[in-house]
């Protein structure tokens, strides 16, 4: 056709350049598979604005991830069940909380790890959890009726 | 004086007869490009032509134009993030803001640019010099010729881009947040990848073939109303690129409102 | 064929653009193998007389008869069907220029017939022989020629399918006159080779006294006088023997 190599060329580089970044990103973006991990599950009363897939971190460092958030029908718990890094050995009496970086998003479920000597297994349960706060509804609180007495505490 | 009286009047019966006129014009011409573009015979040749053309030679202006803007939005976000601290999703937002709305529009704008523009003066320039009428006494249709070829070219070939931009877009967010702002390129690409769901690349990408539709047809049809030698070419070349940019900002209002909807 | 049917045939017909008759009640036909010439000044609608016999355009009243039935129209299978049995050369040529000239002869073969690569290949250089331009011309692109050798390829791809009718739209206009000469010379030759009808429209009587067998004046929307080549230089109508005179080289 034309003698114009330069735009096909340039063209192919950019297709290259798409191809290696999208390589990229799913192999970093799925950097920690699923079977490595074990599993645990925790129950929070309210789950916030945590989604599958959010970070679970101890001291801030991630270690695992949230695979599924489902509902509990009879108590009306959030189930989350936990993969976390098999190097990473949880005692049996941590604390799972739901808490977030900031504002928006961010959510994420911290361990506070225990002092028990005996450690959780793949498939146990952390028993200790503290659900996410409604900052929003604290914060309504706080505005909308500091006189309130008869309200229960959070 | 009754002509005084009545001069807005006639003002107003041109512009909507000339409004009524063109509509039907191009409501003529789409359905006369549908109907090309959906039935026997289809030149082959000229699809994939026009698909190399339309296509694979505009992924250089696309590449730079995703990257630049994948890098500056992840500077905004981060910027507009920081009033409330919520630095960290920057990812997010530039992935969201790129698949969903960003690529789409700018491929397509880009598009108009160098796509409609090209296509109504290639065509322009064949009605001026009697080409399109040589065709049509070569027994040949030029709607399944030179039309349906580059519409149907340009409703593939969008989409494709528009994943390219996608990528390349995101990858401009990237660059620029792992280099000056101090990401974790892994935990970057992990946020995106864990954040964007299915929908938000689909519905960019059924955007894009909408638009495609829109920039090589707005350029045929423009080209083909093209009178009057050099000036009418160049008239209908603007007019392409006009209308489809137009069109774009419009239906692409539309397609995210109806996409949005819950 | 009766003689009652001849080739082509305007009946009648009126044709209103830009809201100026330009055709108005015209009556011309055409018997079959005779080559007519319609001559006329500018804006006097031989651009569209010639229109409506390609089905290009439709006239506004009275109707244009190939073979004694009126042409379908543009967007019939029965048009195209026409087309087949009929060349045209146009105006500025009308070359596809982002065809090689092989690809430009051959286009109603390649696109139309699906004729194989090769073959539409040998029948566009045989074509190109035929107005005497060699193969090496066959792999350029239009804009390499110069205009004369571009009409010899709108010639040729006029011829490539043996038509029944040809149309030449001022064959020679914008060519110098060594140039048009010969342009007239290879249609002439072209139409008495094929045996096939022809119908030219042009301003260039030195070019219709070759080509033609007939020649028609238009004149005011109408034919305004019809004769044979050799009634050109015998005929008193005052608007020929204005044109006639102006044809001839200045003393």
């Amino acid at each position: 056709m034309r003698d114009n190599w330069i735009e096909p060329l340039v063209g192919a580089v950019v297709l290259l350049g798409a191809g290696v970044f999208l390589t990229y990103l799913l192999v970093a973006g799925d950097a920690q598979p699923a079977q490595d991990g074990y599993r645990l599950t925790a129950r929070f009363g309210q789950v916030g604005g945590l989604r599958e897939g959010d970070d679970v971190r101890v001291a801030g460092v991630k270690v695992g991830r949230v695979e599924r958030i489902a509902l509990q029908p009879d108590t009306y718990l959030a189930v989350a069940e936990l993969e976390v890094a098999p190097q990473t050995r949880l005692p049996l009496d941590s604390t799972a909380r739901v808490t977030s970086d900031g504002l928006l998003g961010g959510a994420h479920v911290a361990i506070e790890p225990g002092a028990d000597t005996a450690m959780l297994k793949a498939g146990g349960e952390i028993e200790n959890t503290q659900g996410a706060v409604d900052l929003f509804g604290l914060i309504g609180q706080f505005i909308n009726k500091p006189a309130t007495a008869g309200e229960p505490a959070t | 004086m009754q002509q005084v009286v009545l001069a807005p009047f006639t003002l107003i019966g041109r512009l909507v007869i000339g409004v009524c006129a063109i509509v039907g014009a191009l409501s003529l011409f789409v359905g006369r490009t549908v109907f090309a573009c959906f039935t026997p015979r289809w030149h082959g040749g000229q699809i994939v032509r026009q698909a190399v053309s339309i296509g694979f030679l505009s992924l250089p202006v696309v590449g730079l134009t995703a990257v630049f803007t994948g890098a500056a939005l992840a500077l905004n976000i981060y910027t507009g993030g920081g009033r409330f601290n919520a630095e960290q999703i920057v990812p997010q937002i530039v992935a969201l803001g790129i698949t969903r709305e960003l690529a789409p529009v700018l491929v397509a704008l880009m598009l108009s640019g160098r796509v409609a523009t090209t296509i109504a003066a290639e065509i322009g320039a064949m009605r001026a010099t009697e080409q399109i009428d040589a065709m049509r006494t070569l027994s040949t249709d030029p709607f399944r010729f030179l039309v349906a070829p580059r519409v149907l070219a340009g409703v593939a070939t969008l989409p494709l881009l528009t994943g390219v931009a996608d990528i390349v877009g995101i990858g401009g967010g990237w660059l620029v947040s792992t280099l000056s702002l101090g990401f974790n390129p892994e935990t970057y690409a992990r946020s995106t990848v864990s954040f964007l769901e299915a929908w938000d690349v689909q519905s960019g990408l059924i955007k894009a073939a909408v638009f495609g539709f829109i920039v090589t047809a707005m350029g045929a049809f423009h080209g083909y109303r093209a009178t009057g030698g050099a000036r009418g070419v160049g008239h209908a070349a603007t007019q392409a690129m006009v209308w489809s940019g137009v069109l774009i900002f419009a239906t692409d209002f539309l397609l995210t409102s109806w996409f949005t909807r819950t | 064929m009766s003689e009652a049917a001849p080739e082509l045939e305007w009946r009648g017909v009126r044709k209103v653009l830009g809201g100026r008759a330009v055709l108005d009640g015209l009556d011309l036909s055409l018997a079959t193998g005779r080559s007519l010439v319609i001559i006329g000044g500018s804006g006097q609608g031989k651009s569209v007389t010639l229109k409506l016999a390609l089905g290009l355009m439709r006239p506004d009243a009275g109707s244009v008869l190939f073979g004694g039935r009126p042409l379908p129209g543009l967007f019939n299978r029965r048009q195209s069907a026409l087309y087949r049995q009929s060349g045209v050369l146009f105006q500025g040529s009308a070359l596809f220029d982002s065809l090689r000239i092989w690809e430009v002869v051959a286009f109603r073969l390649l696109h139309a017939d699906n004729r194989p690569r090769a073959r539409a290949r040998d029948a566009a250089v045989e074509a190109l022989a035929q107005v005497q331009l060699g193969p090496e011309v066959a792999d350029l692109f239009p804009s390499e020629l110069s205009g004369g050798m571009q009409k010899r390829v709108g010639l040729a791809r006029a011829i490539v399918g043996a038509p029944r009718i040809l149309f030449f739209d001022e064959p020679t206009t914008g060519l110098d006159p060594v140039t048009a000469a010969s342009i007239s010379r290879l249609i002439a030759d072209q139409v008495t080779r094929l045996g096939c009808t022809a119908v030219t429209i042009t301003h260039d009587l030195v070019s219709a006294r070759t080509i033609a067998d007939d020649i028609a004046l238009l004149d005011g929307g109408r034919i305004a006088w019809q004769g044979g080549r050799a009634d050109l230089d015998a005929t008193t109508d005052p608007r020929v023997r204005s044109m006639v005179e102006a044809s001839l080289p200045p003393r």
